[in-house]
């Protein structure tokens, strides 16, 4: 397979859902979609998974074995669920880091903790996770939650949650992966592909901001070549958990 | 997955009840940061307890290290759950605690002394005058149930040691540990003067 970002002389192109796209175009489409459905997030994550994602989300925590005073960072953080669920663990004495590409999606996060009176220990830094913007050897846990799928160069930001850190700290990635099972991934497929975007629609009133979440899916390293790619950052000891069938893998790495 | 499922929602319910204590949650919020870990022997299951000031957070799995662990078989976790005397279970031969025994007394504590303030919760739906009809209603049979629970505890107690004799009398055991501590007592005065008495026969020997 040919590197889609050496192939051409003119600029290299990466995939946005099924689409290739100039590489300097895909954040700029990224963000256009969750500009378009930040408002109506959480709203979507609950009616597409069926609430599902919360137990998704609840064992990433459990995963990350964060404790009381560590600094913990959520890349790609959204609207704030897992660093509300961080900020009661790691207490006064420690930190978390909300960091989201998107402004608008921050916001949302913002304002959210905010109202949940979640406050001290949070700070909102809007940051891309190719370059982040945090000194080495820096953070405990590194949470990446749906994010990584939406990032231009993945290895880029892999090696770049490996740098900020600190050696025995974790990284963790809750992305969408593979279905195990064949006919379970055949009902999936349908699903995603018709009555995601549609939902889309009648929610967000954006159905192709959905097929992109779907085509995304597809387009994203499955279970082994994202555990490759972990080990050939530099972590170690990395494995992954299959949830709901495959449809999410937790990725959980350690850095030597 | 369900057993997540399961656990959140255990966790929801027992931390609504918490709420429903006005002392539980500061007590609980000393505990912040600190990792309780269950390990039931048999059946074989695991179970992670966070406490903060928000209430419980109940996990099958934690990352990192426990500060307190417990190993028993479901049996003495159940009977722990609903004895009013819990150090007498945890020293049973069966159990195990590794690490800081006082954090798992301390949310024991907490849980054991729950007062829940029924009434205030039913005035928020009701209002004042219906929650203090209801509150009075519901009072005196729950005194009455309460009462009667503990009487008849009392009289089993009685039947098991007076008139069946299965099981021996706390007074009765009392009195043959005293006479147990006499006799230790006695033969160590006897001893005692043995040896003195085995000096002054043979004086020359050394001590």
């Amino acid at each position: 397979m040919t590197d889609p970002r050496k192939a051409h002389d003119a600029e290299p192109t990466t995939h946005f859902g099924y689409k290739n796209v100039p590489e300097s175009q895909k954040a700029q489409k990224v963000a256009e979609v969750f500009h378009s459905v930040a408002a109506k997030y959480d709203l979507m994550n609950d009616l597409m998974s069926g609430g599902v994602h919360r137990l998704w989300k609840r064992f990433t925590i459990e995963l990350s074995g964060a404790r009381h005073g560590n600094r913990v960072l959520d890349i790609a953080g959204g609207t704030g669920d897992l660093a509300r669920q961080f900020s009661r663990i790691v207490g006064p004495t420690g930190e978390v880091v909300l960091a989201d590409i998107n402004a608008s999606m921050l916001k949302v996060g913002r304002d959210k903790l905010l109202d949940k009176g979640v406050a001290g220990n949070v700070r909102f830094v809007q940051a891309d996770a190719e370059k982040l913007p945090f000194p080495d050897n820096h953070f405990d846990v590194v949470t990446i939650a749906f994010g990584l799928r939406n990032v231009t160069h993945k290895e880029d930001a892999i090696a770049s949650m490996l740098r900020v850190l600190k050696p025995g700290g974790r990284l963790l990635v809750l992305e969408f992966s593979k279905p195990t099972n064949q006919l379970f991934s055949k009902a999936y497929d349908a699903y995603s592909f018709s009555l995601l975007p549609m939902m889309g629609k009648l929610i967000t009133n954006d159905a192709e901001s959905y097929r992109y979440l779907a085509e995304s899916i597809r387009m994203h390293p499955d279970q082994e070549t994202l555990k490759g790619m972990m080990e050939t950052a530099g972590f170690e000891r990395v494995s992954y958990h299959n949830m709901t069938g495959g449809i999410v893998a937790l990725h959980r790495g350690i850095k030597p | 997955m369900l057993r997540a499922a399961l656990l959140a929602g255990a966790e929801r319910g027992i931390n609504r009840v918490l709420r429903l204590d006005p002392t539980a949650l500061p007590r609980l919020a000393r505990l912040s940061g600190r990792i309780i870990e269950i390990d039931c022997t048999t059946p074989a299951w695991r179970l992670f307890i966070l406490a903060d000031d928000e209430g419980l957070r109940l996990a099958s799995n934690w990352g990192a290290d426990a500060d307190c662990r417990l190993r028993a078989p479901a049996s003495s976790l159940l009977r722990l759950a609903v004895s009013r005397n819990k150090t007498a279970v945890l020293h049973g031969p069966e159990v195990e605690i590794d690490g800081d025994s006082g954090l798992l007394m301390n949310l024991a504590e907490v849980l054991q002394d729950l007062e829940l303030d029924w009434e205030y919760e039913i005035s928020r739906w009701l209002g004042p005058v219906g929650a203090q009809l209801l509150g009075s209603s519901l009072r005196s049979p729950v005194d009455w149930v309460r009462d009667s629970a503990d009487s008849l505890r009392q009289d089993l107690a009685d039947y098991l040691s007076e008139e069946s004799r299965m099981l021996v009398g706390q007074a009765e055991a009392q009195a043959r540990f005293d006479e147990l501590d006499d006799m230790k007592l006695a033969l160590d005065r006897l001893e005692a003067r043995i040896e003195r008495l085995a000096l002054n026969l043979n004086p020359d020997r050394p001590e």
